[in-house]
C-alpha cells in the first residue's frame, strides 16, 4: 500500500479512528497498531510481514544479548554478530543477484562460461531502512546508549506504517519513549501534521511526477536527441525532482505520525540552499546521513586520525553510501563526487583558512555539483550519465523546454527560501479555520493532485526501489 | 533521555554532537549553524550527518515543547480528515471508478467499484464533476476513457480482414538526415526496448519516442482505452512506425455479447484478437504506416504463461487480418518458448529477465529490440 491511493486513504481514515480510540488503553492500542502496520505492510506481498518479524525478533534477541554479556569480548562478539545478520539480511536480498551474475561474467571472461542458477530474489521494499534501524539498535545497546526495549516496543518501531516503507530512520531513543508517554487527544499538532501531508501530496504529484513525465524521463532516455536547454532543464529537473519524491514521501510520512501523535525524525532541512556540501549534508536526508555518520565515519576514525584518513574516511562513507543505493558504477561515482567534494572542501579550508568567499558563490557551486553527482545518480549507466553531460551544449529546438517546467524546477528550490515563520503563522491560521473549511480545502487540494496524476496513475517513490 | 545518552556516546567518540553552533535547538528561525563557511576546525562528524531534531515549525522537534496554536483535538483531526476524503470521492469519483476498473480483480476492486459507480452516477448527474474535469484541463490531461468504442463493443467481422492493397506500399527509406520518426509505445515493456532499440541505432536511421503507458491493458477500457489513447497520440505525433509492446496486464476477462470470458474459455482468445485488430488498425490509420506488434514473451508464472500464449495467437490472427500490421514473435522464439530467467546474448547466457518473471531487464530487452529492428528492415531495408 503506498499513500496517495485509494486504499491507503481509507486504511488511514479507519486506522486513525480506532488509534485514538484505543489510545487509552495501551494493551489494547499496541497490538492493534502492530496489526495495522503490517497489514499495510503485507498489502503487497504478505511474505514481507514475515521478513520484518523474523528480523525484529533475532534483533531483540541480539539486543538482550549485548545488554547480558557479562565480559567485553562477549558484547563485542554479539554486536558483531547481529551487524553481520543485518549485513547479511540486506546484501541476500539487494546484492546476491549481483555477485552471481557478476561471477558469472569473470568466469566467462576466463573462458568458464557457465549458466549458473540465476537467483531471482525480489527486494522487499524498505528493508534498507529497517535493518539500519536494526543496526542502531543493537550498537546503541553495546555502546551504552539505551537499553533493550520490549519486543512489542521494537516490532512497532520497526512495522510503524508511516515510516517503514522509505523512513525516516528512526532511532529506539526517538520513538519508544513516545509508546510509553501517554499522548493526548487534546493536542494533536495537526496544523504541521495536515500541512506536511498536503505539501507532501504536492510536491510529488504536481512537481516530481511532472518533471519526470515531461522532461526528465524523455532527456535521460534518450540524451543525444535532445538539445543542451532540454538537457539542461532535465538536470536541474531531476534534482527538483527527486528532491520534491522523497522529501514529499517523508513529509507525508511524517504528517501522518503527528497526526498518529507520534513525532518522527526530521528528514530534510533546505538541502538547496546549502552553501557547502557539508552544509548540504545536513539537510539531505538526515536521518540516513547522520546514521552513516554515527556508525561508519565515526567508527572509522572520523577525522580524529589526521587530516589524510579524514580524507579517506570521508571518501569511503560517501561511496559505501552511494553503493548502499544498487550495486552499480553509477551510484560509486555519485558517492565519490560527494566524498571528493567534501574532502576537497575540508582541505580547502585547512590550506585558505582566511579566505572568505560569497555566500552566492558557495551556493552556486554547491548547487552544480550536487546537480552533476545526480546525473549520475539518475542515469542507467556510465554511458548515458556522460550522454547528458556531454550534451549539455547541443544546440537545436527545444520544444520540451516551456515556462511551466522551468518554473516547476525552479519553484522547488525556491519554496525553500520561503521563511519558517510564514510556514508556522500559516498553520496556526488554518487550525483556527472553522473544520468544514479545513475539509473541504484539503479535499480540493487532493483533487488536484489526482487531477496532475491523471490516468497513468501515480509514479512509484523513488526511494522504494532502495 | 534522548539528550543524556546522545551526548554520552558521542564524548565517548571524541568529537561533538555533530550538531554545529546554533543548530537551531534552543530557538527559532534557521536552524543552519552561525559559522556556515566550512572554514572553521571540524568536530568529528560535522561533515557528514544532519541534525534531525531540530526545531522546526514545519517539522516539530522530538523534544519539543508543543506549540497549542497549531494543535486540534484528535476527534476534530479525524473529522476533517473524513470530510476531506468525501469531498475529494464527490469531486473524484469519476477517477475513483477508473482506478477501481484498473485493480485486479477482488475485493478490494469490488469495494471501491461498488461505492464509486453510484456516487459516479449522482455527481455526474448535478454536475460536481466539473471542478475535476478544469483541474484536468489546466494539468494537459486528456480523457483516457470513452463510451461507445469499438474497442469495448464491435464486430468481430475486423478479423477477417479484406482485400489487401494490390501494390505493397513502399514507406519512405530513412536517412541519417532525415531518420525515421518511430513511435514506441504500449505497456511498462515499452520502455527499455524503446530505449534498447535506440542503442542499436548505430547509424542515426532511426528518432524514437517511447510512450509507455505502464499498466494498462486491451482487456480493461473502463480504465485507460487503447483505441482512444491511439488516436490521440497517432494525432498528436504523427509517426512514420509504430512499435506496440502490450499485454502483459491483460489478465481481466472480457466482456463480448453481454457475457464475461475469463482467460482461457474459448470466447477469450477471439475477443481479444479483435480488440488487438481494433487498436492495430488505429494505430495504423488503416495501413498508412506500419505497425510492429510485440505481445509478451513467456512468463514464469504458468498460468500467466497460458494467458500469454493465447494472446500471441490473437495477435498473428489480428495481424493477418490489417493492413499494414507486423506480428513479433518474441514469445516463441526466445528460448524456443521455454522459460528462463536467462537469455542468450553474443554467444553468452546472461540474466534476461526481472525479478517478476515478466519483464525484460535492460540486457534482456536487446533481444526484443533486435526482433523489433529486424521486422522492420523487412519494410525499411535501408536498416538492416
Amino acid at each position: 500500500m503506498t499513500f496517495p491511493t485509494i486504499e491507503f486513504a481509507a486504511f488511514f481514515a479507519v486506522v486513525l479512528f480506532l488509534s485514538w480510540l484505543l489510545m487509552p488503553h495501551p494493551r489494547l492500542w499496541r497490538p492493534f497498531i502492530l496489526v495495522a502496520s503490517y497489514l499495510f505492510y503485507g498489502w503487497i506481498d504478505w511474505r514481507w510481514v514475515l521478513l520484518l518479524i523474523g528480523s525484529t525478533v533475532v534483533n531483540t534477541v541480539f539486543a538482550n544479548a549485548v545488554a547480558r554479556a557479562e565480559t567485553q569480548v562477549g558484547r563485542k562478539r554479539a554486536v558483531t554478530a547481529a551487524v553481520a545478520f543485518n549485513l547479511l539480511l540486506l546484501g541476500t536480498f539487494k546484492y546476491l543477484g549481483f555477485f552471481v551474475s557478476s561471477f558469472d561474467d569473470a568466469l566467462g571472461g576466463i573462458g568458464l562460461g557457465s549458466s549458473m542458477p540465476v537467483l531471482q530474489i525480489v527486494l522487499p521494499i524498505g528493508i534498507s531502512f529497517f535493518t539500519f534501524q536494526s543496526i542502531s539498535y543493537v550498537i546503541d545497546v553495546y555502546r551504552g546508549d539505551t537499553r533493550p526495549v520490549p519486543l512489542m516496543d521494537f516490532a512497532i518501531l520497526q512495522g510503524f506504517f508511516p515510516h517503514i516503507v522509505a523512513g525516516p530512520i528512526v532511532r529506539v531513543n526517538e520513538f519508544v519513549p513516545q509508546l510509553r508517554t501517554p499522548r493526548d487527544p487534546r493536542k494533536v499538532l495537526a496544523g504541521p501534521g495536515l500541512f506536511l501531508i498536503a505539501g507532501g501530496l504536492i510536491k510529488k504529484t504536481v512537481v516530481a511526477d511532472e518533471l519526470a513525465r515531461r522532461i526528465v524521463d524523455p532527456v535521460f532516455s534518450d540524451p543525444g536527441a535532445h538539445s543542451g536547454a532540454e538537457v539542461l532543464l532535465a538536470i536541474y529537473g531531476f534534482a527538483a525532482q527527486i528532491y520534491c519524491d522523497f522529501s514529499g514521501y517523508t513529509d507525508m510520512a511524517i504528517g501522518l505520525a503527528l497526526l498518529l501523535g507520534f513525532k518522527l525524525p526530521q528528514n530534510f532541512d533546505r538541502p538547496y540552499l546549502a552553501t557547502s556540501l557539508r552544509l548540504f549534508w545536513h539537510g539531505w536526508h538526515m536521518t540516513l546521513s547522520r546514521w552513516l555518520r554515527d556508525y561508519l565515519y565515526i567508527p572509522l576514525g572520523g577525522n580524529r586520525r589526521g587530516k589524510r584518513r579524514t580524507y579517506v574516511n570521508l571518501m569511503l562513507t560517501m561511496v559505501l553510501g552511494g553503493l548502499w543505493h544498487g550495486a552499480a558504477w553509477t551510484f560509486l561515482i555519485w558517492g565519490a563526487i560527494h566524498g571528493g567534494a567534501l574532502s576537497a572542501e575540508r582541505w580547502l579550508g585547512d590550506r585558505f583558512p582566511t579566505v572568505r568567499v560569497p555566500a552566492w558563490v558557495g551556493w552556486l557551486i554547491t548547487f552544480h555539483v550536487v546537480c552533476v553527482a545526480w546525473v549520475f545518480f539518475r542515469a542507467p549507466d556510465l554511458g548515458i550519465a556522460f550522454s547528458v553531460l556531454g550534451q549539455v551544449g547541443a544546440g537545436g529546438p527545444s520544444p520540451l523546454v516551456t515556462p511551466v517546467l522551468v518554473a516547476l524546477a525552479a519553484g522547488a528550490v525556491a519554496i525553500q527560501a520561503i521563511p519558517r515563520d510564514f510556514w508556522r503563522r500559516a498553520e496556526a491560521w488554518f487550525v483556527a479555520r472553522p473544520i468544514a473549511a479545513q475539509g473541504i480545502a484539503l479535499g480540493l487540494l487532493t483533487v488536484i493532485a489526482d487531477a496532475a496524476i491523471g490516468q497513468q496513475g501515480v509514479a512509484p517513490f523513488i526511494y522504494f526501489q532502495f | 533521555m534522548e539528550r543524556r545518552t546522545t551526548s554520552g556516546r558521542r564524548s565517548r567518540n571524541g568529537g561533538s554532537d555533530g550538531r554545529a553552533a546554533g543548530d537551531g535547538r534552543s530557538g527559532r528561525g534557521d536552524s543552519r549553524p552561525a559559522s556556515d563557511d566550512g572554514r572553521s576546525a571540524l568536530s568529528d562528524g560535522q561533515e557528514i550527518g544532519g541534525r534531525p531534531s531540530v526545531h522546526d515549525p514545519a517539522h516539530p522537534g522530538i523534544g519539543d515543547p508543543v506549540d497549542p496554536r497549531l494543535t486540534m483535538p484528535a476527534g476534530r483531526v479525524w473529522l476533517v480528515v473524513l470530510i476531506a476524503l468525501l469531498v475529494a470521492a464527490v469531486l473524484n469519483s469519476e477517477a475513483m471508478v477508473r482506478a477501481g476498473e484498473g485493480m485486479k480483480q477482488g475485493t478490494t476492486r469490488d469495494v471501491v467499484l461498488a461505492v464509486a459507480e453510484p456516487l459516479d452516477t449522482v455527481t455526474g448527474a448535478v454536475g460536481l464533476q466539473l471542478p475535476r474535469e478544469g483541474f484536468d484541463r489546466a494539468f494537459g490531461q486528456e480523457s483516457k476513457t470513452a463510451a461507445g468504442t469499438e474497442l469495448e463493443q464491435g464486430s468481430a467481422a475486423i478479423l477477417r480482414g479484406r482485400a489487401r492493397r494490390e501494390a505493397k506500399p513502399v514507406w519512405r527509406q530513412p536517412t541519417p538526415a532525415q531518420p525515421l520518426n518511430v513511435l514506441v509505445t504500449g505497456d511498462s515493456e515499452a520502455d527499455l526496448v524503446g530505449l534498447r532499440m535506440n542503442d542499436l541505432d548505430s547509424r542515426g536511421l532511426i528518432d524514437i519516442e517511447t510512450v509507455a503507458r505502464n499498466g494498462t491493458a486491451l482487456t480493461n477500457p473502463g480504465f485507460f482505452n487503447w483505441e482512444l489513447n491511439a488516436e490521440q497520440e497517432i494525432s498528436a505525433r504523427d509517426p512514420e512506425a509504430v512499435v506496440m509492446l502490450i499485454g502483459a496486464n491483460d489478465g481481466f476477462n472480457v466482456e463480448a455479447d453481454g457475457e464475461l470470458h475469463a482467460p482461457g474459455t474459448p470466447e477469450w482468445e477471439p475477443e481479444f484478437a479483435r480488440r488487438v485488430a481494433v487498436v492495430m488498425r488505429t494505430l495504423g490509420s488503416d495501413g498508412e504506416r506500419p505497425v510492429y506488434w510485440v505481445p509478451p514473451p513467456t512468463a514464469r508464472d504458468s498460468d500467466l504463461d497460458d494467458i500469454y500464449r493465447s494472446q500471441n495467437r490473437a495477435v498473428a490472427r489480428a495481424a493477418e487480418a490489417v493492413e499494414g500490421a507486423r506480428y513479433v514473435d518474441v514469445y516463441s522464439t526466445i528460448n524456443d518458448g521455454e522459460y528462463s530467467d536467462q537469455v542468450r546474448i553474443d554467444g553468452r547466457e546472461v540474466l534476461g529477465r526481472q525479478s517478476d518473471g515478466i519483464h525484460f531487464n535492460r540486457d534482456g530487452a536487446l533481444i526484443p529490440a533486435e526482433m523489433v529492428l529486424d521486422a522492420m528492415a523487412k519494410d525499411y531495408p535501408v536498416l538492416r
